[in-house]
């Protein structure tokens, strides 16, 4: 059976029981701005050298002991000079037994460039004939090639003019450049023109950053240096843009069942503690952010992605698109687009895709969020989903014999996939609009689907949940007040937590699933902000005063009013109209907001914060940065 | 063998042979091979601690492994003219060996990925086909360079999971796609369907005895039969087609005996050419989930198992006995001629 080639990188974030990880083990750090660019640097700086520190140390092991380095801990050596010569004897044992693809390439690639100078000759060589002796495999996801490209195209720079029988692919030196040059422009020209497949993910930033970071330093071609560096302000503006004190908020293309929960459990955190130091750095730095370390002084984050990372003071609303993952097979397009809506105030996020079938397993479509003081542990998340399980939907994106997937994906890294009370992935059986801190979710089950139900999430964080007689669930998350109506007659049953995709054994913190055992169904959540009512009470008044009608049959349909005023209709297989004016998606830009904006096939992103802007041009490859 | 071949024609309602009955060759010898997957715990990146691949077997029953240890080989083929020239499809594509398995070229770039499968033309040896998730590649040079051959294939429902290469004549192939068989005669430059499926076709194969006569089989549309090269089809109403069928075979040594794969029915066999179809899961593991069967030389049925081993009946699936390769997924069964090199 194929193994799902996704699920490493979860791997890295398995059993980590760490010691001696100041940040993580420290203090929630301030959400308030460093204004002063100095001090802002220096404190990036301090950071990195925490994460060298830590895994020059022994990193998730603790130890000195050379027979347990890892290749992160020695790329940490190498950059702080330590032990050089134990370094280059521990390479030597490492690349006899190689790895097998993208996530053992790219660190590879990282030591054979920073021991270039560093490490012994027979160490490096024996990096160049792993490269020869194994053949790498290349993955089948956008991250996957992300990675495997970026490796080869390094390696092919770094050993020029080598023949095919040198290389695991029986290519020259310079037909692996070219390849690989043509799959990395490709990318990039993909990216800024209609978007990623892989949006907006909890863990698979590092996959393109990482790779990313090395083709800003190491390529020879400064072109490709240059398209390197501009993307990866790309990734961290989108970042920055989505998420509200450090965690990353709305929906997701790939997450997996503890980020979906534990929203701040996830590598974006990793990489907002490293960038903006507005949150707590995830444990062992999600594992693989270690190999962004090594060359993590070099970057020098804009200010303008800074201001939008850590400025909450005014409300925004951001209107993106991205793409799905290839569909192969059952869709008239290979990726069709993905229109992705991110509000984002001071205490909550909003966020949404307007549903249906994103990635066969990974996605989290919508949800309101809100900011706690210290989201270690916490659970600050309100969404409903349909448990889609299905082969029919696994082949769409997955070229494997479909019938030993349901179950292989549980036992590799998805153990919710099959589960009727899971709350991760989409389902082509939900529809979903938002205005504003609105959602509304409607479902039309077919029957004879594997879960005829929905499940929704009520977090063990919430207080003062109560069902109204009104029809309206209330409750407060954080500094905000939140509002479900489900559509239909429903039940509770216990929430058990997944810490990862790969932990098995699940645990019961706290919380519950709301499930409503209903093929058409629904669900509405208003969300507002505490300050926004004299008190709870006031805020239950405005949420009863709404108005509202919804029927279910024979689809789902909402008219209401919005707590801001707005008339939305909304019904299941239609266009969804606000104020009596149809939306129509065709319109989105890739980016639309106050912070980002970039046209559909532009190539051009627009970064700007306040009198501060960045465009990031890569039709011209340039960087205009400009105070308004 | 043609008298028995008419009656089931007229037994199953077809129209009379398109193409002229072949004169019966001298039995050719065969070789008999595998693809398995036996390292079930690999994840990409991790070590692999089994040998996994491309495995012949010998004239003593054991399997012997050809070429490279790679966990993830959906198909293979050989040159006609040399057992060296060794292509396999995987996830990264299409590999080609030209000295045995010892050097190995990656032939595709980034363009065209999860090679599904992979046909070598007999009458061209140069000619070689590929199977992907969006379409067809083709290659004239042995595959040192494959190009796009789709003309005639849909915009969307091509999906390619098999390929099969008509052995009477040069540049004639049948592809089972997302929605259906679609046939080219001019080398894939020109494709058309010949057979409209719901679902995925995931298995085609030619008969070794009437090259006039193929099977095919499908994800939810039950199993097909053309008596006239793939010109047309009808469907087999008596073989299971309530489950994914994954594969179809013949038996060299009998013209009248098939066997088919499935999840969910898994081996079901026929002696009479198609007619009639016999469950033959009794002695295998419960479950009923076969990756794949194939029929050896001497006439011995293979069934590979799901979580299980690979099984051998040598009375064509009314008893079984496990085989060697506990624990392999197998993708792949191969009867090939035996080669000169």
């Amino acid at each position: 059976m194929k193994r799902p080639l996704c699920l490493l990188p979860l791997l890295a974030l398995v059993g980590l029981r760490l010691a001696a990880q100041p940040s993580f083990e420290g203090p929630v750090p301030s959400t308030l701005p460093e204004v002063d660019e100095d001090r802002r640097r220096a404190a990036y700086v301090r950071r990195v050298d925490e994460m060298l520190g830590w895994a020059a140390a022994g990193g998730k092991a603790q130890t000195a002991d050379p027979a347990r380095l890892d290749l992160a801990m020695i790329a940490a050596k190498i950059v702080r000079g330590e032990d050089l010569p134990g370094c280059s004897q521990r390479v030597i044992d490492l690349m006899r037994e190689p790895g097998t693809g993208p996530f053992w390439m790219f660190p590879s690639v990282c030591i054979a460039y920073l021991g270039r100078d560093r490490l012994s000759p027979e160490a490096l060589a024996s990096i160049r004939t792993a490269w020869k002796t194994t053949r790498q495999l290349r993955g089948d996801t956008e991250n996957h090639f992300m990675m495997y490209y970026a490796s080869l195209y390094l390696m092919a720079e770094l050993y020029p003019d080598e023949p095919a029988e040198t290389w695991y692919s029986g290519r020259s030196s310079a037909e692996n450049l070219a390849e690989a040059s043509a799959f990395l422009i490709k990318w990039f020209d993909t990216t800024t023109t209609v978007g990623q497949g892989e949006f907006n993910t909890s863990n698979y930033i590092g996959e393109y950053a990482i790779p990313l970071s090395f083709l800003a330093n190491w390529s020879k071609d400064p072109a490709m240096r240059q398209r390197a560096s501009m993307m990866l302000d790309w990734l961290f503006a989108e970042l920055a843009t989505s998420s509200l004190n450090g965690v990353l908020r709305g929906p997701h293309s790939r997450t997996d069942e503890g980020a979906v929960i534990e929203r701040w459990q996830a590598m974006t955190s990793f990489f907002s503690w490293l960038l903006f130091g507005n949150t707590p750095p995830t444990a062992g730095y999600s594992g693989w952010g270690l190999y962004f370390a090594p060359l993590a002084k070099t970057y020098h984050l804009p200010e303008v992605i800074y201001r939008i990372a850590t400025d909450r003071r005014g409300d925004f609303i951001q209107r993106d698109r991205a793409r799905v993952r290839r569909f192969w097979r059952y869709s008239d397009e290979l990726s069709p687009p993905v229109y992705k809506t991110n509000y984002l105030r001071r205490d909550y996020g909003v966020g949404s895709t307007t549903g249906g079938l994103i990635d066969p397993i990974q996605s989290h479509v919508w949800d309101v969020t809100w900011a706690e003081p210290d989201p270690r542990g916490k659970h600050p998340t309100m969404f409903s989903m349909h448990p889609h399980s299905s082969s029919r939907s696994l082949q769409s994106s997955f070229t494997a014999y479909p019938e030993p997937w349901i179950k292989g994906v549980t036992f590799e890294g998805k153990p919710s996939y099959d589960s009727p009370d899971k709350l991760m992935g989409s389902s082509p059986y939900e529809q979903v609009f938002q205005d504003l801190d609105t959602v509304i979710a409607l479902y039309a089950i077919a029957p004879g689907e594997r879960f005829p139900h929905i499940n929704g999430f009520f977090s063990k964080d919430l207080i003062n949940v109560t069902e109204d007689a009104s029809g309206w669930i209330f409750a407060q998350g954080g500094r905000a007040y939140l509002a479900y109506r489900p559509l239909a007659g429903y039940h509770w049953i216990p929430y058990l937590h997944y810490k990862s995709g790969w932990a098995k054994e699940r645990l019961d913190l706290g919380g519950r699933v709301l499930t409503s055992p209903h093929l058409n169904n629904g669900t509405i959540v208003q969300a507002a902000g505490v300050g926004e009512f004299a008190d709870f009470a006031a805020f239950q008044r405005a949420i009863r005063a709404l108005p509202l009608a919804f029927k279910l049959d024979p689809l789902p349909a909402v008219e209401m009013t919005t707590l801001r005023g707005n008339k939305i209709s909304f019904a299941f297989g239609t266009v969804p109209q606000v104020n009596g004016r149809a939306v129509d998606y065709r319109d989105w830009k890739l980016f639309e907001g106050p912070h980002l904006n970039a046209e559909v096939g532009g190539r051009k992103l627009t970064i700007t914060h306040g009198r501060l802007e960045r465009v990031l041009d890569f039709n011209t490859l340039s960087v205009t940065d400009r105070v308004k | 063998m043609n008298i028995r071949h008419s009656l089931l024609l007229s037994a199953l309602g077809c129209a009379l042979p398109l193409l002229a009955a072949p004169a019966v060759p001298a039995a050719p010898e065969y070789e008999f091979f595998i693809a398995a997957n036996i390292n079930r715990n690999y994840v990409i990146g991790s070590k692999i601690v089994t040998t996994n691949g491309v495995f012949r077997r010998d004239d003593a029953g054991a399997w012997q492994h050809v070429g490279y240890n790679d966990t993830g080989i959906s198909a293979f083929a050989f040159d006609p003219r040399d057992r060296n020239v060794i292509y396999t499809t995987t996830i990264n594509g299409l590999w080609r060996s030209l000295d045995g398995g010892k050097l190995w070229r990656i032939c595709n770039d980034s363009e065209m990925t999860e090679g599904l499968d992979v046909a070598v033309d007999p009458n061209a040896p140069d000619h070689v086909y590929l199977a992907l998730p969006d379409g067809i590649a083709f290659s004239s040079d042995r595959a040192q360079h494959l190009e796009r051959r789709e003309h005639g294939l849909p915009a969307r429902g091509k999906f390619t999971r098999a390929l099969a290469i008509d052995r009477t004549r040069a540049g004639r192939v049948l592809a089972g796609c997302e929605i259906g068989i679609y046939l080219t005669e001019d080398a894939g430059k020109n494709w058309r369907q010949v057979l409209p499926t719901k679902d995925t076709v995931a298995d085609i194969q030619q008969s070794p005895h009437d090259p006039r006569i193929w099977f095919a089989v499908t994800q939810s549309a039950g199993a097909w039969r053309s008596a006239d090269g793939g010109l047309t089809w009808i469907h087999v109403p008596a073989a299971p087609g309530d489950r994914p069928l994954y594969n179809v075979t013949f038996d060299v040594t009998n013209p009248n005996r098939l066997a088919i794969g499935s999840w969910g029915r898994g081996v079901w066999t026929s002696e009479d050419g198609g007619q009639t179809w016999a469950d033959r899961n009794a002695g295998l593991p419960a479950g009923a989930r076969v990756w794949r069967v194939g029929v050896d030389p001497a006439g011995r049925l293979f069934a590979s198992v799901v979580e299980e081993t690979l099984f051998q009946s040598a009375d064509f699936g009314r008893t079984w006995r496990p085989d060697a390769l506990a624990g392999s997924a197998v993708k792949k069964f191969l009867l090939l001629p035996k080669a000169v090199k």
